[in-house]
Parts: C-alpha cells; structure tokens; sequence
C-alpha cells in the first residue's frame, strides 16, 4: 500500500523554542523522501508529527488526502522505524515481526505466515526464532525494517536508521532500503544527517536548518543547482568566487560558488593564476588546494583527474564551470 | 616472568586482602555455624554428636516448624503487597512526573530511609496503637466506635515490612523504568497496541528483571529479620528470626539457633534458584 | 487517568511518610505519652536525651564504629574491584562470588556465626567486634559500586599513565582514585550509612560499650516514650541534612 502526504504550515514549539517554522511538504505516494540536515534542525520533530507521536502547536497532516491530527498513532497508516530499532528484547524475531499483527486480532498461524514472509524479504528467515540481542546491529535493522512492514502501512517511517552502522555496512544497507523500497511501493520518509546517504537512496531531498526547509527536490537539483547557501555548503564542498569575476546574477547579495569538481583547467569563470600548495590522492580524484598568485590570495579546492595533476608549487591557470549564484541563508 | 604474569600476580595481591577477610570473618563462622548445627546441648554444655537432630527436631515440633511456616507466609505477602504498591508509584513517577522534577519525587519516596530502621518500626507502632493516630482518626470519622486491635497482630508486621520494601521496590522498579528507551511503548502504540497491550506485552516483561531484583532482595531482607516482627508482631507468632534469638537468649542453644540459620539459608537460597534468571547479579 | 495518578501517588507519599511525621510531631508532646492529643510544642525531651550520657556515648560508638568500619570496607573492595577488573584471572568468577556472597545472606545469620566463632576463640564481644562484622557486611556492598565503575576508559587511563612512566603508587592516586571519585563517595557514605544504622550485628556483637540503635533498642522496653521519638527524630534529621549536603556538593552533576 502507498499514500501520498501533505504537510500545510505546520508550527512546533517546545516552550520558547520554535522547532519548526512553517513548514509545507508535498510527497507523492510510491517516493523515497529524505529528510535531511545537521542535529537540532527539526527533521525528526517532523517524522514524530508524522507517525502521531507528537502533535504540533498549528498546521495540518494529511495522509492519501485524510487529515491525521486526531488520529492516533496506532490508528495512522504510518509504522515507524525507531533509530534505536526498539525491537522487544524479550520477543524472537518471529513474534516481533508478528506483533502488529498480533494487535490487529490475527490469529497466530496467518500471522507467523507473514511474518515468516517478511523476514524472508530482509534475508533473516533462518533467524526466527532467534532474540534481538543474539544479532548485529545490520541483522537488527532489518528485522526493525521487517516488523514495520508486516503491517503493510501505506507510508514507513524512518528515524536516523542507518546510524548506529559502520560506514561500509551503511552502504550496503542503503542499497537494500532503496530495492526493498522499490519491491513494496510503499512511501518512504527518511531521517538522516549524512548527505551521501541522502543522495544515494532518496527520489527527493529536503534539506532543513534551523526549523525551516532550505531546499527540496531531486538529489542532481538540491546538488548542483542548491537554492540557498546552506544547502549547497550541507550537501558538499563549495568554493566562494569573488563577485567580479562571474557576471552571473548582478546583485550584490549573491554569491557565486561552485563545486571542486567544477574547478580545473578550463571553465567559462577565468579565476586567474594559482600555485598547488599540497594535494592528497582519493583513488578516482586528486583533492588539490590552490592559492591565487599575489599578496593574499585566495584560496580554491578542486579535484582533478588522477592523470592530471600539477607539480607541487607549479603555476596553473584555474578556471570555474557551472557556477550558480546563491542568496545568503535566511 | 612474563609481563601478564606479572600483571595477575599483582592483581591477585590487591584481591587477597578482601578475601582473606570474607573467608575469615564469613565463610569459616557459616561452616563453623553448619558444623555447629550438628551438635546438642546437654545441660549447658555443648556435644558434637554430627547428627540432623535439631533438624528432625525443627520439622517435628509444632512450635519450630510453624516458624518457618509464618515466615514464608509473612514473606510472600509482604513481597506480593509491595511490588502492586511499588510498580504503579514507580510508573507514575517515570512517566507522569516532569523529569526535572523526578530526582526530587525519587528522594522523597525513599527520604524515610534515613530515618533508623529500630526508629521506623517505632514509629509504626505509634501510629497503629489502641490510642495512636491511624485509630484516633478513625474514630474521629466515625469508621470506629472502638479501636481495634492491630499491634502485636501479623498485620502490624506486614504493614511495617511493606512500609519498607514500597521505597526499596519503588527505587529498583524506577531505576529499571528510565532505563527503557521511550520508542518500545512508541513502537507496540504504532503497531496498534491498546494501552494495555502495551502495558501487558512489552513494559511489564521490560521491567521483570526490576521487579525481581527488587522482590529478591525483599525476600532476603524480610525473611531474615528481627526488629519488625519484635517490635509490632509481638509474641503470639514468631517468625524464625525471633525462634532464633530466643534460642541463644533464653537457654543459650546455639546448636538449634544454628539449625534454624542454615533451614533460613536454604530458603533464601531457593528464592535466589527461582529469581536467579532475572538477576543481574552475575554481571556484578 | 492522569488525575488517577496523581491521586494514587499523594496516597502512597501519605502512607510512607506517616511514621516520619507521627515520630517528629511527637517529639515535642509535653506529656509523657507520643500519642493523640498533641499538646506541645515544648523542646524538654530533646533536652533530655542531649543530656542523657548512655545515649550520646553510644552516638560516639556509632559514629567510630561506622567512620572506621566504612574506610576498611572502601578500602579492601577498592583494592579487590582494582584486581579483578584489570586482568582474567582464573577463577575470578568464584572470586567475585565469594565477595558478593555476604549480600544475599540475612545479618542475623552473618552475627550469629561471627559470635560462635568468637566465643570459642575467647574474644570478647565489642565495638571492634561489631566493626569486623560491619565490614563483612559492606565489603560486597563497596566492592560491587566500585568493579561497576571501573569501565573500559578506566583501564585506557591507566594503561596511559604507566606508559607514560607513572608507577602503580601513583596511578591508583593521580588517575584510579580521582576517576571514581563519585563512585568511592557513594559506596563510602552508604557503607557508613548501614553500619551506623545496623541493630542486629551491633546487638550480638557489643556488650557494654554498645552502639546507638542497641541503645534505642533497651529503650523501647521501658515502653513508649517522647524522648524516643525525640531521639529518633534528631537522628533522621541528621542524616537528612547530610543527605542534602551531599546532594548539593558532591553528586551533584555538572551542569551541561
């Protein structure tokens, strides 16, 4: 099952402190959403507000058109994933993945039946029977995945899921999120704070700071034509050109950057004459660190190819591709 | 010698000095008190006859056995009363009270502690007497014409002895509580648990190991005790620490007393047997 | 629900504090009788057992009792804690074991087999006595608080320090000793806490110079009387204050 979800002017305070400031989303049904931003910045405040877990202080939730405020929890058609999985120690797998069907009055041999199905999807059928604390954290996550499903919600809920994972079995967990994604149509939303996750797994970012929503849209979008600053400096590594030399946008409260990627050899933005100070190898790139020739000059990261690297204090031309111009953050 | 060689041989000199004093002031007076178990008196004069006589004796006079009856009875309902008292406070406090608010809300449920435990069961007695306060009030609200009577009765005791465990229990069950991650009652709510299916099917076995630690422990505080049975239950039944010190009182029987130690033991270690899966203590 | 709660807890506070409030406020009766009416408020019995010598002398024998028998506790379950949480030592399991042991075992049972030992090595009982009892009873007490904070990092500090060339002298004092503080403060204000309020061990165990909670004891027999709940009363107002000391300055937790 799958759902589309509407979230108008929504307005949380914790006291005095505003946690999110007017904040309206679209998601269509069948997307992977990722919710994206640095701690602090509102993005599970807004994944509590979706799964019930907490009400906001004004605005409005809608689920495939039905408006959720009153509706609790357990009666949304959203399941959660907790970042801490909250698996029920005390339970085998079997019984766990059952549980929300336990709730809806199954009886216990329809349920073990698709709870047998869904460990099956997450590649865990041979541990049913096994306790939480007898599993790694990539077997828990699965199994937190699994349970969530079972009860075929038409939108999944996802808190920082990945997190507790090591940098490689975080990879390999993003693969299987996004195909398990693709086998249940189900709508995704995704918290997470790692931009390389972001872009990895999601049809659509929506980067937040500070209780706002910065930027959404598709991942190539919110990467090379970022709508503010914060959102381009959040999604990866930017260099600052002075105003005089782009002629893109001619007001003076913008700011010209582009990626490292983008300065190299040649460019439509002649950023003058700079020396290699150092360089370090990345196996597809180097990451090199030019300064401007001349008293003070600025400074420039860019990543070249691996069969084109200046000498070490050699004098290049440096040139700037696809830059955009930016309004500082609001 | 090899670096870790040296390494346990240190670490086995910082051990020896306690355990020397465990072995010393512990276990030998408890295998003493076993081989002691074993002999009769005679006149005053003490014979080491290794024979279970004082045991054949304890589970043939009415007197001695109806004091491990009344202890285990007295026990468990003080165990049973004080964890129903113990879970909701713990609850309430874990959950319903602010949590800036909730270190306070702890010390004050235990603050009578730090009152002396002679002073408590006293001060029970006070309160419960034919002219103390709760009969006072009673009759004042007209629920008595006369006072009834409940010292020197096994209620008195129990009351005493749940006064007690209610702070204990209530500090164990709580400290296990807070411990729990708030996304479990979170997750069974999402997957359309009622409130009581939460309640039944995931926060109550979370908190078993609590409750068990906390019911162990009032076992083998309750069933090994003197003062509040003495105090507020009086003479008309006895439980087994008071047959205990009234054999090394009045006729200075140490072999019986150390009969009685040993059954007190064995049943305090049964209830370690039948808690021990939710003790935590191996990990100590 | 909520209003449920709230009132099932005023009633549990109200049953755990009535003894405490019953004890104090009749402290102050003016006649010879701690039960209803109250008709003080009047200081004479606190007057009374200031003055009674028994009584503070016995206060004193608590007090040396406790500070002393405490200090030998932290002492020893430092030194064991230390030892068995650095290195596996074969049969540390047991060891730990045997020092846990006392904890599940009822005082009275500790007192009587301490006492037939004693009586057939022909000591007399005494505070010291009672001291090397009260130190088997808080020994696992001390020893369980302190192995429980000797985590991982712990180990990682010390294993700097000697590489750093400290001697295990000065590691236990410039790194051990300061990491645990809090740990080594609690398990020694407990420890003086159970010791100074233990009856039973204190009871067998003494004979002449005897400790307060055996003296509170012998005056319970004469029946009730103010001067208890007078004495009883200053006792928890004591430990309340120090408890609120303690609370304020050394648990309390730094501010983040």
């Amino acid at each position: 099952m799958t759902a589309d979800v509407s979230l108008k002017s929504i307005h949380q305070m914790f006291g005095s402190f505003q946690a999110l400031d007017d904040i309206n989303l679209e998601f269509g049904a069948g997307e992977f959403v990722v919710l994206l931003g640095p701690s602090g910045c509102g993005k599970s405040t807004l994944l509590f507000i979706l799964g019930g877990f907490l009400t906001p202080t004004s605005g409005e939730v809608l689920i495939g058109g039905a408006n959720m405020l009153q509706v609790a929890p357990k009666d949304r058609p959203t399941t959660t994933m907790f970042q801490d999985y909250a698996l029920f120690p005390h339970m085998s797998l079997r019984d766990n993945v059952a549980f929300g069907l336990r709730m809806r009055g199954q009886n216990k041999g329809q349920r073990n039946i698709r709870a047998d199905e869904m460990l099956d999807l997450v590649g865990l059928l041979d541990k049913a029977h096994h306790k939480p604390h007898e599993l790694s954290g990539g077997q828990r996550q699965r199994v937190a995945l699994a349970r969530a499903l079972a009860v075929d919600p038409e939108v999944l809920l996802l808190d920082e899921p990945l997190g507790a994972l090591d940098l490689k079995l975080r990879r390999q967990m993003q693969e299987e999120l996004k195909a398990i994604q693709r086998k249940v149509g189900t709508t995704f939303v995704h918290v997470t704070h790692d931009q390389e996750e972001a872009m990895a797994i999601a049809d659509r970012i929506v980067v937040m700071n500070h209780g706002k929503v910065e930027d959404a849209g598709p991942p190539e979008d919110v990467y090379l034509r970022p709508k503010t600053l914060f959102s381009a400096n959040f999604m990866g590594d930017l260099n600052t050109i002075p105003a005089g030399l782009a002629n893109k946008g001619s007001e003076a409260d913008r700011i010209i950057c582009a990626r490292p990627e983008n300065i190299g050899h040649k460019g439509e933005i002649n950023l003058g004459n700079a020396v290699l100070e150092s360089s370090s190898f990345f196996g597809t790139y180097h990451r090199c660190h030019f300064r401007i020739s001349g008293k003070g000059g600025q400074e420039y990261v860019a990543h070249l190819p691996v069969d084109d690297l200046p000498k070490l204090g050699e004098e290049v031309q440096l040139f700037a591709s696809n830059a955009v111009a930016l309004e500082h953050s609001s | 010698m090899s670096i870790e060689q040296q390494e346990k041989r240190r670490a086995l000199g910082f051990v020896a000095p306690a355990l020397l004093w465990t072995c010393a002031f512990f276990l030998v007076p408890f295998a003493v008190m076993v081989l002691l178990s074993l002999a009769h008196l005679e006149g005053r004069e003490i014979i080491q006859s290794y024979d279970l006589g004082n045991y054949l004796k304890i589970f043939t006079e009415p007197s001695l056995f109806k004091g491990i009856v009344v202890s285990l009875e007295i026990t468990l309902i003080v165990t049973i009363i004080s964890v129903l008292l113990a879970w909701p406070l713990a609850w309430i406090i874990a959950t319903q009270v602010p949590e800036k608010y909730q270190r306070l809300a702890i010390m004050l449920a235990v603050l009578p502690f730090w009152t002396s435990y002679v002073v408590r069961s006293y001060s029970w007695a006070l309160v419960l007497g034919q002219q103390g306060v709760l009969m006072q009030m009673l009759m004042g609200i007209g629920f008595l014409d006369e006072p009834i009577q409940i010292m020197a009765t096994r209620g008195a005791t129990v009351i005493g002895f749940v006064h007690f465990f209610v702070m204990l229990l209530t500090l164990t069950i709580y400290s296990n509580l807070i411990q729990l991650s708030p996304n479990y009652a979170r997750a069974a709510a999402d997957l359309g648990a009622s409130g009581w299916n939460t309640f039944r099917l995931v926060i109550l076995p979370l908190t078993l190991p609590g409750i068990m630690t906390g019911a162990f422990l009032t076992f083998v505080l309750c069933i090994g005790d003197y003062i509040t049975p003495q105090i507020l239950g009086g003479n008309n039944e006895l439980t087994m620490p008071q047959l205990i010190m009234l054999q090394l009182g009045r006729r200075g029987d140490f072999p019986m007393a150390s009969a009685l130690s040993v059954i007190l033991m064995l049943l305090v270690t049964l209830a370690y047997a039948a808690t021990a899966r939710w003790l935590k203590m191996e990990r100590v | 629900m909520r209003m449920l709660g709230w009132a099932y807890m005023a009633a549990i506070f109200i049953f755990i504090f009535l003894p405490v409030v019953v004890l104090v406020l009749f402290s102050f009766q003016e006649s010879r009788l701690p039960v209803p009416p109250f008709d003080g408020p009047t200081l004479k019995w606190y007057t009374q057992v200031i003055a009674d010598r028994n009584l503070m002398e016995a206060l004193r024998n608590s007090l040396f009792v406790a500070l002393i028998s405490a200090a030998i506790a932290l002492l020893l379950g430092f030194f064991a804690a230390q030892g068995l949480s650095r290195v596996k030592l074969p049969g540390s399991v047991l060891m730990r074991g045997v020092l846990i042991a006392p904890m599940t075992v009822s005082y009275l049972i500790i007192a009587l087999g301490l006492l037939t030992v004693f009586n057939n090595m022909g000591f007399r009982p005494s505070l010291w006595t009672t001291g090397i009892g009260h130190v088997v009873i808080n020994l696992p007490l001390c020893f369980a608080i302190l192995f429980a904070a000797m985590g991982d990092h712990q180990k990682n500090a010390e294993r700097a320090a000697r590489d750093l060339g400290a001697s295990e002298i000065q590691i236990m004092f410039l790194v051990t000793a300061p990491m645990l503080k809090p740990a080594l403060l609690a398990a020694y204000f407990l420890a003086v806490t159970f010791s100074w309020d233990e009856f039973i061990i204190a009871f067998l165990l003494t004979r002449f110079d005897v400790t307060l909670p055996v003296e509170i004891w012998s005056m319970l027999r004469s029946g009730l009387s103010p001067a208890t709940n007078a004495i009883g009363s200053l006792v928890f107002l004591v430990s309340i204050a120090i408890l609120i000391i303690l609370e304020f300055t050394v648990f309390r937790k730094p501010k983040s």
